[in-house]
């Protein structure tokens, strides 16, 4: 069984960090930071080709974590591959012993660095959840018998910022009947927005959802953010708070913003994990689980 | 209608440059709508031909381009004009410059626009794009046609991607799915759409080439 799913469905609060695969062959880097990484977390999220900028693939990412211990995430798009390559790939990754993925439509290839590739979603996330679902009930996505089920623990993404929120909620809704275990929402900036969706989500009894959250290093990042990641809306007064700060200053307070979202989920109960994004150094990891254990 | 978009001149020179004489074909229908295959783009490019020191053996308006039998006999009265030249410029869809592609094996057949895409014109001579022919119509779900307007297809709601309703792809143009939400909610038709999960697509209605024979009311990929 996948370790995230026994924590998750114990009770335990988990943190989960992202890490993008290098661009290139040199997988050294990336080992080094998972090396640190999976004392400090429960799990680690592999993205997939993220803002459809070409990188290695999160299969490999993902088992070259587990050959170190560190249970890995599959983060799989519906980007590049067709639904016999989805299915394809998932059986593989789960013959490597890849139990957990987390599935989305994925960045549209214009956003990217190979803007001119052609764009695939042949199927889209919904779809996807099912297809995975069917996968571990030991059936295609025809529904044709399988030699065997897999037993993947399935996660939805979410966009609580999304505007308006009405049809982010509906499609929250129908990936649940599709048979996610666990959601991961888009990074969150104001509590207020997450709790809009929780509020949602609250219906649906027993709903896991981990939340994203990002700790703001430098003006440029962002400035980035704000204005090229897809469906995240930074708010204007926390661009203008930072936007004041001295340069040298960013980082601490990154820290601090950080730190008071997770606290603020842990002190109030509001979910079962965060899920750390778009990190540049285990030491920003480390600076945010020791301030939040200092306040636990 | 059938969308198209003159070449540069550039492109259009690079495909020409060995030829000296030829005849123009345009089209009555869509190209004609566009302004890419009536007189006045025929005139034109046959006043820059001209310039350039290359002849105009003669041109001729296709009714309707694509209609491959009834081109056949408008051409014919045009032999002589035809026969004179090294090269035929069609100035058509795709659709229309294969047509021409057929009667003639030994004389290049050269287009002078690109085909761009199904579409609608809202103003003159401006074109939006609305439908990708994909051979399996979810109008009537979906409210709009969100396979084409969606530039990734989605079937059952907008990506998470939009921000204050905008596409993550254009930010001047509005998701597909919050359009077709709004048109989905006035119509009370929210809740039946989430009943069930639309797709997954059968994409295989859009294979190219296909073939339909409405005698036997019966679209084949190969025939």
């Amino acid at each position: 069984m996948s370790l995230l799913r026994e924590k998750l469905l114990k009770g335990d609060f988990v943190i989960t960090v992202e890490m993008t695969p290098p661009k290139g062959p040199d997988i050294i880097p990336m080992l080094n930071k998972l090396e640190e990484l999976k004392y400090l977390t429960d799990a680690v999220n592999f993205t997939d080709n993220p803002s459809a900028k070409m990188r290695l693939c999160s299969m490999a990412a993902c088992k070259l974590s587990l050959d170190i211990d560190f249970e890995p995430v599959l983060q799989m798009t519906c980007r590049d591959r067709n639904r016999i390559a989805i299915q394809s790939d998932l059986l593989g990754a789960y013959s490597l012993g890849i139990k957990n993925v987390l599935v989305m439509t994925g960045d549209h290839p214009t956003l990217g660095d190979h803007k001119e590739a052609k764009p695939v979603y042949d199927i889209d996330s919904s779809v996807l959840i099912k297809l995975v679902k069917n996968l571990n009930e030991g059936k295609d996505i025809y529904g044709n018998s399988l030699n065997g089920k897999t037993d993947f623990f399935i996660g939805a993404v979410v966009n609580p910022n999304a505007e308006p929120i009405l049809p982010q909620l509906k499609r929250f809704e129908q990936k649940l009947k599709m048979g996610a275990d666990f959601f991961q929402t888009q990074m969150i900036f104001e509590i207020e927005r997450l709790e809009r969706f929780l509020d949602f989500a609250d219906k649906f009894n027993g709903t896991k959802v981990i939340v994203g959250i990002i700790i703001i290093k430098t003006k440029k990042m962002l400035h980035y953010i704000a204005e090229k990641i897809p469906g995240i809306v930074v708010p204007h007064w926390l661009i203008n708070k930072v936007r004041e700060l001295k340069d040298e200053d960013v980082e601490k307070f990154g820290i601090d913003f950080a730190s008071n979202i997770a606290m603020n989920i842990i002190e109030n109960k509001l979910a079962q994990g965060i899920h750390i994004m778009a990190i540049s150094k285990v030491e920003d990891v480390k600076n945010l689980l020791n301030y939040i254990k200092i306040r636990v | 209608m059938i969308v198209t978009k003159q070449k540069t001149i550039d492109e259009i020179s690079n495909y020409i440059d060995q030829y000296k004489s030829f005849f123009l074909v345009g089209c009555s229908e869509c190209a004609t709508l566009c302004g890419t295959g009536n007189e006045e783009a025929i005139l034109n490019l046959k006043e820059w031909l001209e310039k350039e020191g290359k002849k105009v053996t003669g041109w001729f308006i296709a009714k309707t381009g694509c209609q491959i039998l009834g081109t056949k006999r408008e051409l014919s009265v045009y032999k002589q004009f035809l026969d004179e030249a090294d090269c035929i410029l069609v100035l058509s869809c795709g659709a229309g410059t294969q047509t021409l592609n057929e009667f003639f094996e030994d004389k290049p057949v050269i287009p002078v626009n690109d085909t761009l895409f199904i579409g609608n014109m809202r103003r003159l001579k401006e074109f939006e794009e609305k439908c990708r022919a994909c051979g399996e119509c979810f109008l009537a779900i979906t409210g709009l046609c969100v396979v084409t307007l969606c530039p990734k297809s989605m079937l059952n709601g907008p990506c998470g991607g939009y921000r204050d309703g905008k596409c993550e792809v254009n930010s001047h143009r509005k998701c597909a799915w919050i359009i077709a939400f709004d048109i989905l909610n006035k119509r009370d038709l929210i809740d039946r759409f989430y009943e069930s999960l639309l797709g997954p697509k059968d994409w295989s209605k859009a294979n190219s080439p296909r073939h339909y024979s409405v005698k036997e009311k019966k679209v084949e990929f190969t025939t």
